[in-house]
C-alpha cells in the first residue's frame, strides 16, 4: 500500500508537468489480412482524415456502423476520407473476419488488432468505438453507435478547420 | 516485487522529466447496488470494481504503463477472491525501435493464434492473466523472433509457476509463413513426473487473393491430471492440439471453416488452477468455436470449449473436444431480385463438438483416444441471419437458431436441451439523430426450462442519450414460477465518455461472453458504470 500511495504521488506530480490527453495515435503493430505486421504510424501517414472504427464480427452495433458507412463510403473517398476498420476479434472468431468483409463487399481497409494491443495502447473499453484522425492526430473519439451517427461524423469533418 | 516496482519507479521519473511527454488515460467503474439476490449468505450493499489507467509516451520510443485496480467496498459478485482492496495491478517500461522492442513489468502476448500462449485482460469476466516479467523481440524482413519469461498474474499476486516461452515466425515466400513457439512451465513439485511441462507449437500458414489455410499442431509432454483438486502419479498423461482452417472468398461471397481437435490441453501456471472458476493462471487460450451470439435469449446455453480430461462418474468421462465450425457470407446485391434496393445479406453458420472417442476406464483411471473418433456430442448449432436494409430509414435483421446442448457432459450436471430461438430486430430511423431500436425473441424448448419470450426496445434520443428497456420471461416454467427478468437504463454519451444507469434483475445461471462461461446467481440491483479517456 506504501508503494501504491508513493508512486500515486509522484505520479501526480509528473501528471502537472506533462501535456495532457492523448493527441497522436501511438505506434503499435497490427496485422493486415496476410498476416504481415503493419504499423499504425505506416497506415495513418498522409495528411488526410482517418475514420478508424474498432469492430468484431459478433458486435451487432459496430457491423450496423460500418454497413451503414458502406453505402456512404464512395462519396467519403472522393472527398479523401478513409475508413480503417480495425478488427479486435481474437482466434474465437478471427477466422469469421475474412469472410464476413467479403460477404458484406465492405471495401475498407481492414486491419487485425487480434490481442488488443492498440485498442489497450488507446485504452478503448468497448466497442463500437470510433476515432477521427488528421493524419495520425485524434482529433474525436465516440464511443457507441446509434443510427445515423455517420452523417454526425462526416459534419464533423467538414466543419473541421 | 516491491524493490522492482520501485526501480520502475525511478526510471519512470528519470527518462519522464529528461524529455517532451505526453500523459493520458482511462478509468472504468462498474458499481452494483445489490437488493435482492438468491445466494444466502448474501447482505444488501454496494459493490464495484473500477480501473484507473495512466499511459505516458516519449517519443514515439518510451512508453510506461500503469494500472490500479480497486475493489471497493467489494468486488462484483462472481468475481475471484484474489481481486480486492486497491492496488497497483500492472506496470510496464516498454522501449521499440522499428525492429527492436523490449518490456519489462507486465507483459501482454499472444503466439500464432494464442492456442499456446495468450496472456490478456477481460474485465467483464475478470481476467488479467498478464506475465510479470521481460519479454524481447527482433523483426527483420524474414524472421521475427520474440522470447519472454516471468511469473503470470493471479488478482493480485503471482503464480507459483513460472513461464519461458519462445516463439519465431518466417516468412518462407509471400504466401507462406511458417511458425514455431516453445512455452515451459516450472513448477516446483514433488511428483515423479517432472517440474518441467513444456509445449511445442508448429504452424504453416497460407494465402492467397481469394483461398486460405493454416494449419497447427501443439504437442503437450506428460503432466499430471488434477481431479477434484488433486493429483495421482498414476493419472498422467500427455496432451496435444491439431486446428485446421481453410476459407475461400471473392467479392460478395465468403466460406470459411475449421476443424479442431483437443486433448488434455489445459495449462496453467498453477496446475491446481485447472480445477479452480475463473482460468486465473491459464497460459494458453482455447476458446469455443461456435458463433457468438448477441442477444439475450441465444445466449442460454452457450458452449463452452472442453479441452480437460475429466473423470467425474464412470458415466461421465471427458479428454477434450473434437469437432467442426463452418460459416458462410453471401451478399444479394442491389438491384437483383432477392437484394432489392439496397441489398440483402446473409450468413449461415454451423458447428459441432463431441467429446473424444475411445476407451475409458473409471476404475483403473486411465484412457486411449483414436484420432478421427467422434465420441458423445456436446453441442451442435445452425444458424441463419438475415440482414435486410428496406428502405433508407428502416432495417431488420432476423435470426434463427437450432441448437442442442448436452447439459450432462458439458457443465457436468443433467439434461439435454433441443432448443430454437427466432430473433426479430428491427432499426427505425426517425431523422438524422432520434432512432427507435425493437427486436423480440422466442425460444422453442420442449426440454430444461421450457419455452422463453423476450423483448427489447431502445430509444435513440439523439447521440447522446438512450434509453433501453428489455424484458425475458420463461413462461411455461411453471416448476421454478414463470420467471421473468427485466432491465430498464438510460445511457449517455460524449466523446470519449459513456455512463450507464440501470435497474434489473438479472438471470442466473451460466453466463458466457467471449466463449468463457461463469455461474452466476440471479440478482436484483442498480447497476451504474462508467468509463472514460483522457
Amino acid at each position: 500500500m506504501k508503494t501504491v500511495k508513493t508512486i500515486f504521488a509522484l505520479l501526480c506530480i509528473l501528471f502537472f508537468t506533462s501535456s495532457l490527453s492523448q493527441s497522436l495515435v501511438p505506434n503499435t503493430q497490427l496485422k493486415d489480412l496476410k498476416k504481415e505486421l503493419v504499423y499504425t504510424d505506416d497506415v495513418f501517414n498522409e495528411d488526410k482524415f482517418y475514420v478508424v472504427s474498432f469492430w468484431a464480427t459478433w458486435c451487432i452495433p459496430c457491423i450496423n456502423e460500418l454497413d451503414a458507412i458502406v453505402d456512404l463510403y464512395p462519396k467519403w473517398k472522393d472527398e479523401n476520407i478513409e475508413v480503417v476498420a480495425i478488427s479486435t476479434d481474437d482466434s474465437r472468431t478471427k477466422k469469421r473476419v475474412r469472410p464476413m468483409i467479403n460477404g458484406k463487399d465492405w471495401d475498407f481497409k481492414i486491419l487485425l488488432d487480434e490481442n488488443h494491443d492498440l485498442k489497450r495502447a488507446l485504452n478503448i473499453v468497448g466497442i463500437p468505438h470510433t476515432i477521427i484522425t488528421k493524419g495520425s492526430e485524434i482529433i474525436l473519439r465516440r464511443v457507441g453507435y446509434s443510427p445515423g451517427e455517420e452523417a454526425e461524423l462526416y459534419e464533423f469533418i467538414k466543419n473541421y478547420n | 516485487m516491491n524493490k522492482l516496482f520501485i526501480i520502475i519507479s525511478i526510471l519512470f521519473f528519470y527518462v519522464g522529466f529528461s524529455q517532451n511527454n505526453s500523459f493520458y488515460g482511462a478509468f472504468e467503474s462498474n458499481g452494483v447496488y445489490y437488493s435482492e439476490n438468491e445466494s444466502k449468505d448474501f447482505e444488501k450493499k454496494f459493490k464495484s470494481n473500477n480501473y484507473f489507467n495512466l499511459n505516458y509516451l516519449i517519443g514515439n520510443k518510451w512508453k510506461f504503463d500503469l494500472q490500479i485496480e480497486s475493489y471497493l467496498p467489494g468486488r462484483l459478485q462472481n468475481f475471484s477472491d484474489n481481486l480486492e482492496d486497491t492496488y497497483l495491478s500492472t506496470l510496464s517500461i516498454n522501449y521499440k525501435t522499428k525492429k527492436f522492442d523490449f518490456s519489462v513489468g507486465s507483459i501482454y502476448e499472444q503466439f500464432g493464434s494464442g492456442l499456446i500462449l495468450r496472456t490478456w485482460e477481460d474485465r467483464q469476466l475478470g481476467i488479467n492473466n498478464s506475465i510479470w516479467g521481460v519479454r524481447t523481440s527482433y523483426e527483420s524482413e524474414k524472421i521475427d523472433v520474440k522470447l519472454l519469461a516471468g511469473y503470470q498474474k493471479k488478482g493480485r499476486d503471482i503464480s507459483t509457476g513460472k513461464i519461458l516461452g519462445l516463439d519465431a515466425e518466417i516468412s518462407l515466400s509471400e504466401d507462406f509463413q511458417f511458425g514455431l513457439s516453445y512455452v515451459g512451465r516450472f513448477e516446483d513439485i514433488t511428483y515423479d513426473f517432472g517440474d518441467f511441462t513444456n509445449l511445442f507449437s508448429s504452424r504453416l500458414d497460407y494465402y492467397s487473393d481469394s483461398f486460405y489455410m493454416n494449419y497447427e499442431y501443439i504437442s503437450k509432454s506428460k503432466d499430471g491430471i488434477v481431479q477434484f483438486g488433486n493429483i495421482s502419479e498414476k493419472f498422467v498423461k500427455p496432451g496435444n492440439a491439431h486446428s485446421l482452417n481453410f476459407g475461400v472468398y471473392k467479392s460478395g461471397f465468403g466460406f470459411n471453416m475449421t476443424f479442431r481437435r483437443l486433448e488434455n490441453m489445459g495449462y496453467f501456471s498453477d496446475r491446481f488452477e485447472a480445477s479452480g472458476d475463473y482460468l486465473e493462471t491459464s497460459i494458453n487460450y482455447l476458446p469455443a468455436l461456435t458463433k457468438q451470439h448477441d442477444y439475450l435469449l441465444s445466449n442460454i446455453n452457450v458452449y463452452e470449449a472442453q479441452p480437460y480430461v475429466s473423470f467425474q462418474d464412470p458415466k461421465l468421462m471427458k479428454a477434450g473436444e473434437i469437432g467442426f465450425q463452418l460459416d458462410l457470407y453471401y451478399n444479394f446485391e442491389k438491384g437483383s431480385s432477392l437484394g432489392g434496393k439496397y441489398g440483402t445479406k446473409i450468413s449461415f453458420n454451423s458447428s459441432l463438438w463431441n467429446n473424444l472417442g475411445g476407451k475409458f476406464s473409471y476404475s483403473s483411471q486411465d484412457y486411449t483416444t483414436s484420432f478421427f473418433d467422434f465420441g458423445e456430442k456436446y453441442f451442435s448449432e445452425q444458424s441463419l441471419e438475415i440482414t435486410k436494409k428496406v428502405s433508407k430509414d428502416y432495417n431488420y435483421i432476423l435470426l434463427f437458431i437450432n441448437r442442442y446442448y448436452n447439459k450432462r457432459l458439458v457443465e457436468e450436471r443433467t439434461g439435454e436441451v433441443n432448443s430454437k430461438i427466432l430473433v426479430v430486430d428491427n432499426t427505425l430511423k426517425l431523422n438524422n439523430k432520434r432512432s427507435i431500436k425493437f427486436d423480440v425473441q422466442h425460444l422453442f424448448n420442449s426440454d430444461d426450462d421450457k419455452n422463453w419470450f423476450g423483448y427489447g426496445l431502445e430509444y435513440n434520443l439523439n447521440y447522446n442519450f438512450s434509453f433501453y428497456y428489455s424484458n425475458i420471461k420463461n413462461y411455461q416454467n411453471i416448476e421454478k414460477g414463470k420467471p421473468s427478468y427485466y432491465s430498464t437504463g438510460i445511457s449517455y454519451s460524449k466523446n470519449t465518455t459513456k455512463i450507464i444507469a440501470s435497474y434489473g434483475k438479472q438471470r442466473g445461471g451460466l453466463i458466457c461472453y467471449g466463449g468463457v462461461c461463469r455461474y452466476v446467481p440471479e440478482f436484483k440491483g442498480i447497476s451504474i458504470s462508467l468509463n472514460t479517456t483522457f
